[in-house]
């Protein structure tokens, strides 16, 4: 093959790629809706406010930051036995409709099961833990824990998901956000991460 | 179990572990102030990429909020704590300082995670640099305690002015930070490590002039400095 038909071909590929990539990145919520009903329901509820706290939330999280997890879930560079097939089976289509829906979706309050963990939690979240080295969460989080693309909402989480997901970070099992929480989660001691699960739940 | 396993479990075990814990970055040692030879702001491809790059202040504003849980919002850091204020400081200086924990020529593993390169580019480095320089420097930041001004204020115009400058304002070009609106408690320590050879990305004439300086002389220009106000707050 001519070398210069072969070089305009990876380019005619990269541009059409990079135009599939932004087009993927704004779904249909209403088509979202009716994937999510067959789906995603029986663990994340019907509008992303799932009863089981071992499953996170999604309302009202970033579409762009759950259609990466998504992506993330099919090619493993995130790790979850549950979610891997489920992602693997969705078309890119499919994932971003239903990451538009959860985002368009009004989050329900959490619940705080142990509030004399809400004051220590406060101070992480605000202030960090400068003596270790961790950050304050509301620093790339938002102060109300609303999250944006890259920093995922975390505000009414449920206190066993945000628990268990630093503990993944903690041990290295998750690693898919540039190792920056692998980072943090290190620097945090059991009782830190206990408080700020809570004080995350209380977040309105 | 028969012998193998015996020992094999264990042995498997103890090759797993450093893997898993190495899996924070670790950050690298480059040869500083302690090695022959060594060149203060020598020039560095990153850098060199990073001073180059036609920042944009407003893409380095989005890049700091992984920056702002630590240096806070402001970027006024903590007067309690070692966080540095960087609002208003050089881009030059901010540059070269994030290049240098990148490279390991500054010590600092508790900042290296949030600023290696596989979080932030060399351009993404000035974007940053050039949004805090365009920060307001606070003038509420940490200050000593008070009472060695006379002594603080005789070093500071016998030793460090002439690169610091009368309002403590640095010099872009050259790469010497502006100290004004600086946090006591960050002033001393690091001017601490610059005299016992522990900051390894110091300016040797530096160390020199301050060789000779007791831990009171340090805290006593340490607290001169931080009552320094930006030139113009100054002329009123």
């Amino acid at each position: 093959m001519n070398p210069y038909l072969k070089l305009l071909g990876i380019g005619l590929l990269a541009t059409f790629h990079s135009a599939v990539g932004i087009a993927q990145s704004s779904g249909d919520p209403a088509k979202g809706k009716e994937i999510v009903a067959k789906t995603c329901v029986a663990c994340h509820g019907v509008d992303g406010n799932g009863p089981v706290p071992n499953f996170p939330k999604l309302a009202g999280t970033d579409a762009g930051y759950l259609l990466k997890q998504l992506r993330e879930f099919k090619n493993k560079r995130r790790t979850s036995e549950v979610m891997e097939p489920i992602a693997g089976a969705l078309s890119a289509d499919e994932m971003a409709d239903a990451a538009a829906f959860f985002a368009s979706q009004k989050p329900a309050p959490g619940t705080v099961k142990d509030p004399s963990l809400l004051d220590a939690g406060k101070k992480l979240w605000t202030d960090g833990n400068p003596t270790s080295g961790v950050p304050a969460c509301a620093g790339c989080h938002g102060d109300r824990g609303q999250g944006d693309e890259r920093y995922p909402r975390l505000a009414g989480q449920y206190s066993e998901y945000t628990q268990d997901q630093l503990g993944q970070f903690k041990s290295g099992k998750r690693k898919n956000d540039k190792r920056q929480m692998q980072a943090v989660a290190d620097r945090m001691s059991e009782q830190e991460i206990k408080a700020v699960a809570e004080y995350i739940a209380n977040l309105p | 179990m028969n012998h193998l396993s015996r020992f094999a479990i264990p042995l498997i075990v103890t090759l797993l572990a450093p893997a898993v814990l190495a899996e924070v970055e670790q950050q690298p040692r480059a040869p500083g102030i302690e090695t022959k030879g060594y060149v203060w702001n020598k020039p560095d491809e990153e850098k060199a990429r990073a001073l180059k790059h036609k920042a944009d202040p407003l893409k380095g504003k989005a890049a700091y909020k992984g920056c702002q849980g630590c240096h806070k919002p402001d970027a006024s850091g903590r007067p309690d704590d070692d966080y540095p204020q960087l609002a208003g400081q050089h881009a030059s200086v901010l540059i070269k300082q994030m290049v240098d924990v990148r490279a390991g020529r500054r010590d600092n593993p508790k900042m290296h995670p949030f600023v290696g390169d596989w979080v932030v580019s060399a351009e993404d480095v000035a974007d940053i640099a050039v949004y805090l320089n365009s920060l307001p420097t606070p003038t509420n930041n940490g200050k000593g305690d008070g009472k060695n001004l006379a002594l603080g204020k005789k070093l500071y115009e016998k030793d460090c002015v002439g690169c610091h400058g009368d309002n403590g304002e640095g010099d872009e070009g050259k790469f010497y930070p502006m100290v004004t609106g600086q946090h006591y408690r960050y002033l001393l320590r690091e001017s601490r490590q610059i005299r016992d050879g522990v900051r390894r990305n110091a300016y040797p004439k530096m160390v020199t002039v301050i060789k000779k300086y007791s831990d009171a002389d340090l805290e006593a220009v340490s607290d001169y400095m931080s009552r320094l106000l930006p030139a113009k707050a100054a002329a009123k």
